[in-house]
């Protein structure tokens, strides 16, 4: 009971603390923090694949990518479009593009499903740069209308030129979507999915149809990738390439999984948060990013593979024998 | 011999000299996932490393023939502390773990790169027997690329000799097929292993010193040439060497002419092509399923 009130109390602080920030901090602060919403949702996405499916995929840029593209293209394209509605656009594409690829997807595992993301997303990135005519190419699309978000009769927020009311809609809907995954990976669904993980032929003898249920995580982990790409390139107003489909962006969510911790929930967060302050820090006194984040996973592959989670649940087992249950929970 | 059949012809050694530079990498990846099961992320960096050594090498001596024997060598030596010092402690843990590393490593031999030579190209000479057109049967062709061809052929075969007919190779085969088993009849693995990674690298550095002359030296190069050889072991088949041999080849040839007939949508041919093959056969051309 005291817990659930201290969590209450927590929750409730860290609502205030959102609400805040764009009066306390500047802009500058502001869209730094958007920008780790959205790769904490992309990374929590493709964590619900790997760290509860088993599922590592190379190529989840080109959902995020997707999402990024099917927004924008409806914007420019589309007059009159609500802001909810060209988001609902982006999710669609990244789960229209995970339905079509699915049912080949699933029938692979391990390696080859790693590999065959990075082939399609790399076919993507081609096809992005290639298609001129509806992409942009390198330019990408960018300067598309952004309109107010509006609930009819009541209230409009103008979203263009003024971050703070974008913020505030980015973090409700990266917020939502965080919750909505956290809840879906508590389903009893999804404890099929972390049978699947561990032992797939298992689940198929308990009569559960092991692909069928892939196929839906996939396509759930995509449209949530999908709504992190949409949010990104309403936020920048800006939809390009190397910015959203590039392997960079395949690769980054991976990393922060990788520093948060495989398999626990809110590592991936955890793991973004981390970086982007890592990265923050090292652009100030060196432009050798790529040195630090290769040594940075270097180090923690070598002395911390489960990542912050699993240090932590590390230390409190050291430490504080009787809380060793939560390991369980945990992984 | 008319204009068009030469242009054709010209295109098909382009295609298959950039073929044979892209079979000497993949293989090289092949040998190093059929053997230990690591998918290499670094080959790519490790390629580019040597084009470096390469020009560092030509710079000091300016030998080509000399740059062609030590940077190939010195970028084994590289693969080799890569394999002993921090992939082998990973093993415990799966290919996440494997795969993690190598991302970081190559993306620390990018800095590294960067840091020692700078991001500008850097010109490297051919060696002047090299140079020129030689004429054969009425058609010209680049005495380069067919060094090139030639090269990638000794190397397969020297491959192909080391794998099935010496000792070194049955062990290797043997080891792929059974690891453990080999291990309790008294061969130390871990040794074979650190050979088997300094041979994968050391033909991905062949393959950087004899592709600096035609594209120049520059850090996009892991990307550019290390992602179609990633390509081209993905859509062969894992651990294939047939597989690498074929898709190279049909690769090569794929982006020379596709460069000649659709200049914008060449890569996408590629990249096609494997989706293709990918959406029949999951484990590529030759893979084994797993």
């Amino acid at each position: 009971m005291k817990n659930k009130i201290i969590n209450w109390f927590l929750w409730v602080g860290l609502i205030v603390i959102v609400a805040i920030i764009p009066k306390v901090f500047g802009a500058y602060y502001v869209s730094l923090i958007v920008t780790f919403a959205v790769f904490a949702v992309l990374s929590v996405s493709l964590n619900v694949l790997l760290g509860f499916t088993g599922l590592l995929s190379f190529g989840h840029a080109m959902f995020f990518g997707a999402g990024g593209y099917g927004t924008a293209l409806a914007l420019k394209h589309i007059a009159g479009l609500s802001l909810l509605s060209s988001v609902g656009i982006g999710v669609l594409s990244a789960s229209v593009l995970a339905l079509v690829l699915c049912p080949l997807v699933v029938r692979v595992s391990g390696t080859a499903f790693a590999m065959l993301h990075l082939a399609f997303a790399q076919l993507m990135y081609v096809l992005a740069l290639k298609l001129r005519g509806i992409t942009g190419g390198e330019d990408g699309i960018g300067n598309f209308p952004i309109p107010p978000f509006t609930i009819p009769g009541v209230v409009s927020f103008n979203m263009k030129g003024v971050p703070e009311n974008f913020y505030y809609f980015a973090m409700i809907v990266l917020g939502l979507s965080v919750w909505l995954m956290w809840f879906f990976t508590k389903t009893p669904f999804g404890q099929i999915q972390v049978g699947i993980r561990d032992n797939a032929k298992r689940i198929d003898y308990l009569g559960f149809k092991v692909s069928h249920t892939k196929a839906v995580v996939y396509v759930v982990s995509a449209a949530f990738a999908g709504v992190a790409g949409s949010v990104y390139a309403i936020f920048h107003n800006l939809v390009s390439a190397d910015g959203s489909l590039g392997v960079l962006v395949s690769f980054q969510p991976i990393i922060n999984t990788m520093i948060g911790g495989v398999g626990s929930f809110f590592g991936p967060i955890w793991g973004t948060a981390i970086f982007q302050i890592l990265e923050e820090i090292i652009v100030r006194f060196t432009d050798r990013v790529e040195l630090v984040i290769g040594v940075t996973l270097i180090l923690v592959i070598m002395f911390a593979p489960q990542g912050l989670a699993g240090w932590i649940t590390t230390l409190k087992q050291r430490f504080f024998s009787a809380s060793s249950h939560k390991l369980e929970k945990i992984s | 011999m008319d204009a068009t059949t030469s242009m054709y012809v010209a295109q098909g050694i382009h295609g298959l000299a950039y073929g044979m530079v892209l079979f000497l990498i993949a293989s090289g990846l092949n040998v190093i996932f059929g053997m230990m099961g690591i998918l290499n992320l670094a080959h790519g960096a490790f390629f580019m490393l040597s084009a470096y050594f390469c020009y560092s090498v030509l710079n000091l001596t300016g030998n080509f023939w000399l740059a062609l024997l030590l940077a190939p060598l010195f970028t084994a030596f590289f693969g080799i502390i890569l394999e002993r010092f921090f992939l082998r402690k990973m093993h415990a843990m799966g290919h996440m773990g494997e795969l993690i590393m190598t991302l970081g490593v190559s993306l620390v031999i990018l800095a590294a790169v960067k840091i020692f030579w700078g991001t500008e190209n850097l010109p490297v000479k051919m060696p002047p027997i090299l140079e020129g057109m030689v004429s054969l049967g009425g058609l010209e062709y680049p005495v380069y690329r067919l060094f090139i061809i030639g090269l990638a052929g000794v190397v397969l075969a020297i491959m192909t000799l080391l794998l099935y007919k010496t000792r070194l190779g049955k062990i290797v085969r043997a080891a792929v097929s059974d690891r453990e088993m080999v291990n309790a009849l008294g061969i130390n693995i871990p040794v074979v292993f650190m050979v088997v990674f300094g041979v994968g690298t050391w033909m991905a550095g062949v393959a950087g010193v004899v592709i600096a002359p035609i594209l120049t030296v520059f850090p996009g190069l892991a990307d550019q040439v290390g992602m179609d050889a990633f390509l081209v072991v993905i859509t062969g088949g894992f651990g294939s060497l047939l597989g690498a041999v074929i898709v190279s080849i049909i690769f090569g040839l794929l982006s020379s002419y596709g460069v000649q007939f659709l200049s914008q949508l060449a890569p996408v041919v590629m990249v096609g092509f494997m989706a293709l093959v990918l959406a029949i056969r999951p484990s590529g051309l030759f893979g084994v399923k797993e």
